[in-house]
């Protein structure tokens, strides 16, 4: 580690950050042209006249975001079924991964396929709703819980996972006489951390992101989680084509008044990527460093 | 290299000892499992009954039994005339070029996650990962107004720039064009996913023994070399599922990116089948014709996915799923 | 390339929005000035149930499905203080218009309950699949009707008669149609008409006021336009035209107004329309692609302004958000819509007497929906399920007689408006409500700004431009003398003065130049195209669209040509002919019943 770098090193290393860097400034960049058009004057930024530095700063547009009557329960309803939601998801995809890594399993192949191919399937949205109507899984928060705790994909990737650890650990302790249970908690489920952070992160994103169970399946108000709030107020802006559809002749319809729906729509997306990249970065600690196998044996 | 490791773990085995508890597991796995088999029995597989509505001309709370039962004719309607065929074609055409850009650029994250894990500081490593994975928070609406706002003719940046510069006279019509199309719709993926889609392998890669680096290291291995015989086994398992899936969804290319993107000048080129689907199917919000297409698009994939399956077989010797 | 499993859900989820966006298409046929734009969830919104002096009434909490509104939730302000004080009512509205469109709609049929009230986009397919499926309630039933509508049945009887008899097999009365109204024929708009030719006012009097006779003439005119003033304000190039994509249906929707101009629109206002420019005022029609149609005439002129350099080159990918923006910048001179004026004509420009209104040529035949007494095709309906549909009828009701009407259109009596000598004129308090929507109102008439406060359900009545028995003026607040003899702007004034009359409507009635469209009444219901049908249409749809907005950017001549042919040739080849045969039997029948 202390070794001085060898010229080869040091190119490497130049290259390396360069084109990292460049590919953070393209990244960012959209982020941050998105983020001064929501602080600048509305009225500047809706004509095109903001392009790198704001203009007339101002915080209006969150203030009338963080306004939005239930934001804070839906808020917490969001937080609520990312938490538990991304928990289940966690563990389910873990154990039943693992469990499909179990050769002896009665009819293994079938029942992973069986949960496999349903990544493929799409019955259409009444059929869905109506399975949910009659599971009493509308206005119901477990309908945000449930239905998320298999989810194939995450299943997949805990199985390839596993199976790309040393087959020695576990053989040992099966040896030693541990069931599946002691196995998979005391020594497979430290090992794959590395991927159910990745899992975590995924499901949580998705979790918060959701918003289509709630616009189908939710009447009740205290049920609402706030991506669907936010949607619902996003689209009350952007729905400028439709009252000027509906009111035809559009008398009245005052456009100059209108507030323009990409800067709520702009404001929206930031203040749901916010806490995202609060807790991304405590996750990123599980797979920047690499696990030690040795550490673990002994 | 954990081949070795396997081959000697299984030289320890003691047949004898591991039989009973073959038979023990046998169904106690399966038992621990079946919730979990439940649950998806009951929201994956439930819904499908939803499936026969593709036969009748199904109108949403209307009782099928009172409803005109009419047998194949959403599936034929696909193909009912030989310029609605062409269209089919040339949709497919997109679907594949798409898809198939979307399957060669599958290996970049892998290259971003390696070159990335190589880097010494661990700050920049974390901010290189996090600002990377931002555009795909950005809903595609806005990538959209976000890529007028750069290539608008009337006043692009990137237009004033290059007319500025006095590369050009005019505006040029960055969006409203039907060159390269597929590869830009594959850049914009690429842009928007190539962080988000490096986790995995960020993750596979912290999988890796750690030893394993240690022990090449003192061998004297080059950089290059560990790459290539440590990360890159190490990771291969996670790239080809995720390649497999990836073959499965050849013809769900998704809709959102293409829907923003598309105008009447690149719609020959842009619209996928998703799109088209989108475009003339269900701007009627005709459900039947919608369940006949997502019931097809459900036996391709399944199909594409075994047959994947299978290839990997006789290519690999190890099939996946 | 990693989130396979989010790509389904994307698609799952976006063509869910995606249905949302699209899901109003159906007819145009109305005018509502009660509750329009609603862009701001502003801060205080929700203080409107305050429980004052509600006492006279249980309250009764309703769902209400609307497929008009944009704005989901409960009704609060001052309109929902009205309905709570008057009937007990506390709404709670959901809008699929908002959020998960036909497929919102969809998934509510499947449940079966649609709400307590319900409100219908048009009396299309969905509306016929409620009755169908036993989810609206026959107000006939009990003689519900006869007790609690006893205004609908004095002001709009034949809007009862044509529901019974084109839904309700001639006994059952599912529901009420808006825009009703028991006035003699006569063109139902506002002060202005729904399309109309407006130019920027001031550069075409610098020009000398130049008489346009066709169509074709404005193009010269817009170039001189153009060199008088090459820049907008912020000092960017300007276009005779800038155009959007967004709207665009089965066809290219911009392209249509030119027919509009002439007497012809696509549908006959009462059947489904699609792809057949039909005349208001006389029994003439023709495909859109027939040699002679409107619809290639104006393509064939946007082709042409494109040419001369008139056409905003991000027409084709630039959304109609945009062209606002590109409107209150001053950097396009062509209006087809005298409301899309607004976003330019504000006191900064209007002051300094820069602004739209109607240029017209001599030509033009301005298409006019008419007042109708069987109403138009957004529906009232009650929901099977309702537990009181006696007061939700009463409701109604009251939204069918004059009270109702002005408190529906132009806020509280008191507030916003108040009688004077037998006329209804604005208070100061209403000039600034109605005008900018983000005043504050009082807490005692329900608190919160005027627009968050005013009715959300988006579905109007009488026709807002029928004569208020008590006033004996237009329910609109806009068409009041006093208001529009109320310092007009400088803008106004100039055009006032050169034309002679108050509003471009009066100009128009003046100079005979109005298409009046006659409303017929059928046993029939309209006519709604098989499912297989619709397909075909949406299908040759996306060929013209297509083709459509290449022709406008062809490079010359030739290829303008090409595409037309290839256009012609493709459509026909997926059934263009069979719909336009369809549509052709339909009007056949409107134009013998417009005749009787």
């Amino acid at each position: 580690m202390h070794k001085r770098l060898s010229a080869g090193d040091r190119a490497f290393h130049t290259v390396n950050y360069f084109v990292f860097a460049v590919i953070a400034l393209l990244c960012i960049f959209p982020f941050y042209y998105l983020f001064i058009n929501t602080i600048s004057n509305n009225d500047l930024s809706s004509r095109g006249l903001i392009t790198f530095f704001p203009r007339e700063i101002h915080f209006s547009n969150y203030a009338q975001v963080l306004h939005i009557p239930g934001f804070g329960h839906a808020g917490l309803v969001s937080l609520g079924r990312t938490v538990i939601g991304t928990a289940l998801t966690v563990g389910g995809a873990a154990f039943l991964g693992f469990l499909f890594t179990k050769q002896e399993m009665w009819g293994r192949k079938f029942w992973y396929r069986f949960i496999i191919v349903t990544m493929y399937f799409n019955a259409g949205i009444i059929p869905w709703y109506v399975t949910m109507l009659n599971l009493n899984l509308t206005n119901n928060f477990l309908a945000y819980i449930l239905p998320a705790i298999v989810s194939p994909f995450f299943v997949i990737l805990v199985k390839t996972f596993v199976e790309s650890l040393p087959a020695a650990l576990q053989e040992s302790a099966q040896i030693d006489g541990a069931g599946y249970w002691t196995i998979f908690t005391r020594i497979v489920f430290p090992l794959i951390t590395p991927i159910l952070a990745t899992i975590a992160i995924f499901s949580a994103v998705g979790q918060w992101n959701s918003f289509t169970d709630t616009l189908f399946l939710m009447t009740d108000q205290n049920l609402y989680t706030l991506q669907f709030v936010l949607y619902k107020y996003m689209n009350e802006a952007s729905s400028l084509a439709a009252i000027v559809r509906n009111s035809s002749g559009g008398q009245g319809l005052d456009l100059a008044n209108l507030q323009t729906p990409t800067s709520i729509r702009t404001t929206v997306s930031m203040i749901v990527v916010f806490p995202i990249l609060l807790v991304y970065p405590y996750f990123q600690r599980f797979f920047v460093k690499g696990i030690l196998i040795g550490a673990v044996k002994g | 290299m954990h081949n070795s490791i396997q081959a000697q773990a299984g030289v320890k085995t003691d047949a004898g000892k591991r039989q009973p508890f073959h038979i023990k597991g046998k169904y106690a796995l399966f038992l621990m499992a079946l919730p979990f088999l439940a649950l998806v029995f009951v929201f994956s597989y439930l819904p499908l009954y939803g499936w026969i509505y593709a036969f009748y001309n199904f109108r949403p709370g209307i009782p099928l039994a009172v409803s005109d039962f009419v047998g194949l004719q959403w599936f034929k309607s696909i193909f009912s005339n030989p310029t609605q065929t062409g269209e089919v074609l040339r949709v497919m055409r997109n679907t594949v070029a798409m898809s198939s850009l979307g399957i060669a650029a599958s290996v970049l994250p892998v290259v971003f996650a390696i070159f990335l894990s190589e880097m010494r500081s661990a700050r920049f490593k974390k901010t290189v990962q996090i600002v990377t994975t931002l555009p795909n928070f950005i809903s595609w609406v806005l990538v959209y107004s976000f890529a007028f706002m750069l290539f608008a003719v009337d006043n692009g940046l990137v237009n004033q720039i290059l007319i500025k510069l006095g590369f050009i006279d005019a505006g040029i019509n960055f969006l409203a064009s039907d060159s390269h199309t597929w590869l830009k719709m594959a850049l914009w993926d690429l842009w928007k996913g190539l962080g988000w889609g490096a986790i995995l392998y960020m993750a596979a890669i912290a999988g890796i023994d750690q030893e394993l680096y240690e022990a090449a290291k003192v061998d004297g291995a080059s950089r290059f070399r560990s790459i290539w015989h440590i990360t890159v086994p190490g990771i291969m398992p996670t790239y080809f599922v995720l390649l497999l899936l990836t073959i499965a969804n050849f013809i769900n290319n998704g809709l959102e990116q293409y829907f923003v993107f598309q105008n009447a000048i690149n719609k020959d080129q842009i619209e996928v089948l998703d799109l088209y689907v989108y475009n003339v199917g269900l701007l009627g919000s005709n459900f039947s014709f919608a369940t006949a297409v997502s019931m097809l698009k459900s036996f391709i994939s399944v199909g594409l996915l075994f047959f994947a399956n299978s290839l990997s077989k006789i290519v690999r010797g190890e099939s996946i799923i | 390339m990693a989130m396979i499993r989010k790509k389904a859900i994307i698609v799952a989820a976006a063509s869910i929005l995606l249905l949302g966006v699209t899901a109003c298409s159906g007819g145009n046929n109305g005018g509502n000035a009660g509750n329009k734009g609603n862009a701001e969830g502003n801060a205080g919104s929700t203080n409107a149930n305050a429980p004052a002096d509600s006492g006279q009434r249980e309250p009764y909490k309703i769902e209400v499905l609307s497929q008009l509104a944009n704005f989901a939730g409960e009704q609060g302000g001052w309109y929902g203080k009205i309905i709570k004080d008057k009937f007990g009512l506390e709404a709670n509205i959901t809008a699929p218009n908002l959020a998960g469109g036909a497929a919102k709609f969809a998934t509510l049929m499947a449940s079966g309950d649609l709400g307590d009230l319900v409100i219908f986009g048009n009396d299309g397919q969905e509306y016929r699949d409620a009755i169908k499926a036993g989810l609206l309630l026959d107000w006939t039933k009990d003689g519900l009707l006869e007790k609690y509508g006893k205004d609908i049945l004095a002001n709009v009887p034949e809007a009862i008669e044509k529901n019974k008899k084109n839904f309700g097999e001639g006994a059952a009365v599912y529901g009420i149609g808006h825009d009703a109204s028991n006035m003699p024929p006569g063109p139902s708009e506002g002060n202005t008409m729904t399309y109309q030719l407006d130019m920027r006012w001031d550069l075409y009097q610098k020009l000398g006021s130049p008489k346009l006779t066709k169509m074709e003439d404005i193009l010269p005119l817009l170039k001189q336009m153009q060199e008088l003033e090459p820049k907008s304000d912020s000092g960017r190039p300007t276009y005779g035209f800038s155009m959007w994509a967004d709207w665009d249906g089965n066809y290219m929707t911009l392209a249509k107004q030119f027919a509009t101009m002439h007497g012809y629109d696509i549908g006959d206002g009462f059947n489904q329309g699609s792809l057949l420019e039909i005349a208001a005022h006389e029994d003439k029609y023709q495909g859109i692609l027939d040699e002679n149609s409107y619809y290639l005439r104006t393509l064939k002129l946007y082709y042409d302004a494109n040419q001369m350099g008139l056409m905003d080159p991000d027409s084709l990918t630039q959304k109609f958000d945009d062209v606002v923006n590109k409107f209150k910048d001053g950097q396009v001179l062509f209006s087809w819509f005298p409301w899309l004026d607004s976003s330019y004509n504000i006191p900064e420009h209007t002051d300094a007497g820069k602004g739209f209104q109607m240029v017209g040529f001599e030509e033009q035949k301005i298409y006019s929906y008419g007042f109708s007494p069987y109403g138009s095709n957004r529906i009232w309906a009650i929901g099977a399920k309702a537990k009181n549909p006696e007061r939700i009828l009463e409701y109604i009701n009251w939204l069918y007689t004059p009270e109702g009407m002005m408190a529906t259109a132009n806020g509280p009596e008191g507030l916003t408006w108040e009688m004077k000598d037998g006329k209804a004129v604005l208070t100061d308090f209403g000039k600034q409500a109605l005008k900018d929507n983000s005043v504050q109102v009082p807490e005692e008439f329900g608190g919160g700004t005027y627009k968050d406060g005013g009715p959300k359900f988006n579905n109007s009545t009488l026709k807002p431009s029928s004569i208020n028995p008590n006033t004996n003026e237009p329910y609109d607040w806009n068409m009041w003398t006093s208001v529009l003899q109320d310092n007009p702007n400088p803008v106004d004034k100039s055009w006032r003065e050169a034309t002679g009359a108050l509003t471009p409507k009066d100009l128009l009635v003046k100079n005979g130049q109005i298409a009046l469209n006659t409303p017929i009444s059928t046993t029939e219901a309209p006519a709604v195209m098989d499912s297989m049908l619709s397909q075909k249409l949406s299908q040759v749809g996306a060929i013209i669209k297509e083709q459509s907005w290449k022709m406008v950017f062809a490079k010359n001549d030739a290829e303008y040509d090409k595409l037309k042919n290839e256009m012609i040739e493709k459509a026909k080849g997926l059934g263009y002919d069979e719909i336009i045969d369809w549509q052709v039997e339909q009007t056949e029948k409107v134009f013998a019943l417009r005749n009787k």
